[in-house]
């Protein structure tokens, strides 16, 4: 191969240049840049070495794998039952697919009449010009009441996990020290003034957002989520004492519980007496304006306020441990 | 009014370009840099100057209407709150550091400062 250009005019070029740009070999001012090359990771050899032994040991020492010879066969029957069952539910899976029927078909399940009537009829039944709220409100809302419960036991899970004991532990320098907040930084008076500012706006967005739940695209489980973030930012501009004057453990109780035990009456209400096309005594309302559309506003409301709740909650339990 | 019309498209579409290669850099940045603040620095722009000139270009598309209030709202929503998001990682960098100094100069007051604000907060908790 031979050389048309030296390598000097070579290095001169655009292309050049800019690939040694880019790579952060050189800056056209200022020759080398000044940033310092990242340290290489380096494998703590002592830590692997320690979390070993320590595993050998719990090994022997509970499963008594030397003695327990059922065990043993176990340890050796485990990986190969593992893989057969991951290769059997495999198999079922790419056997239920290939029965699905193909895409576009006209019999299909989801070009049957039931989307149809909800486009058609939503809004005389519902009285919810937003009809994906009419859907997961009234036809479908004891899914969504289900929904709701998860949220619910999804904190009281995170709670079992991650709630501290105020018994042990806390109040010592080293314990905290551990945990990942002791650092953050505290009263800093940038994100106080703009917290102070944007918060009370965040949370109205949030409760317009519900309110018009049955208006406009939105609803309980966004509008509740704005409201979260709202609360959450607070609480990191000014601390937990701020907060806990107005939210605490049982305030979170006492809302999750009213408002999922409304929702499940009221809508059990409404199936007692025959969901839709029955005389139900709640009035519809002219769609369109806030106050309408029976019970959908109100389980908006409830909706709304279990997700706010859940949010902040599950941001305090990471946080501290606790409200 | 067709000249108008060409106009505001051609401006609205020349500012989305502008956005568009503003984020560009900014990626160029996050990947290029590797030490947090310098990172960060990069990122931000993205998160401030690259937004805002992309969100005035939908505003000029979209023309005088109510949608064009709400993207104002939006550009104002995102111009206080992710400076002071950036603002906040940089100090939690600053304060837990200890070898700061290797990678950027530190005044000598600041350093008392940050310091400073390390004790109290030990002493605080």
């Amino acid at each position: 191969m031979s050389k048309q250009i030296s390598e000097e005019e070579y290095k001169k070029r655009m292309f050049v240049r800019l690939k040694q740009w880019i790579s952060g070999e050189k800056d056209p001012y200022l020759g080398n840049v000044e940033i310092v090359p990242q340290r290489e990771y380096v494998p703590d050899q002592k830590r692997a070495e320690r979390y070993r032994r320590d595993r050998d040991r719990v090994f022997a020492r509970a499963y008594d794998t030397q003695h327990n010879r059922f065990y043993r066969f176990f340890m050796r029957f485990y990986k190969v039952a593992a893989l057969l069952c991951c290769l059997a539910l495999v198999t079922i899976l790419l056997v239920e697919v290939s029965y699905l029927p193909p895409i576009g078909s006209d019999s299909n399940p989801s070009s049957n009449e039931v989307s149809a009537k909800y486009i058609e009829d939503g809004l005389q039944d519902t009285g919810a010009v937003n009809i994906v709220t009419g859907m997961i409100l009234d036809y479908r809302a004891f899914d969504t009441f289900g929904e709701s419960n998860v949220l619910f036991i999804a904190t009281c899970t995170v709670l079992i996990l991650l709630r501290n004991d105020k018994k042990k532990g806390k109040g010592s320098a080293e314990e905290e020290e551990k945990r990942d907040s002791y650092y953050e930084p505290k009263n800093d008076s940038i994100l106080q003034v703009v917290s102070a500012v944007l918060v009370p706006i965040i949370i109205i967005f949030g409760i317009y957002v519900i309110l018009n739940g049955h208006l406009s695209p939105g609803g309980g489980f966004s509008g509740g989520a704005i409201i979260g973030a709202g609360l959450i930012l607070y609480l990191n501009a000014f601390g937990f004492e701020k907060t806990e004057r107005f939210f605490t453990e049982k305030t979170y109780k006492w809302i999750s519980f009213c408002a999922l035990t409304f929702y499940c009456l009221a809508k059990s209400y409404s199936f007692y007496t025959g969901a839709h096309h029955l005389e139900s005594g709640i009035p519809l309302g002219t769609p369109g304006a806030i106050i309408s559309s029976g019970l959908i506003l109100p389980l908006n409301i409830c909706v709304g306020m279990v997700v706010a709740c859940t949010m902040y909650a599950f941001f305090a339990l990471f946080r501290k441990g606790g409200f | 009014m067709e000249i108008l019309k060409w106009t505001q498209f051609t401006l609205g579409t020349l500012m989305l370009l502008c956005g568009i290669l503003i984020f560009i850099v900014q990626i160029l940045g996050v990947y290029k840099f590797k030490y947090v603040l310098n990172r960060m620095h990069a990122a931000a722009i993205g998160d401030t100057l690259g937004i805002g000139i992309s969100l005035v270009g939908l505003m000029i598309l979209s023309g005088w209407n109510f949608t064009t209030l709400k993207l104002g709202l939006v550009v104002v929503f995102l111009w206080c709150s992710s400076p002071v998001s950036s603002h906040l990682i940089s100090r939690l960098e600053a304060v837990t550091d200890p070898n700061i100094d290797r990678y950027c100069e530190v005044q000598e007051e600041i350093r008392q400062i940050l310091d400073d604000e390390n004790k109290a907060q030990k002493e605080e908790e």
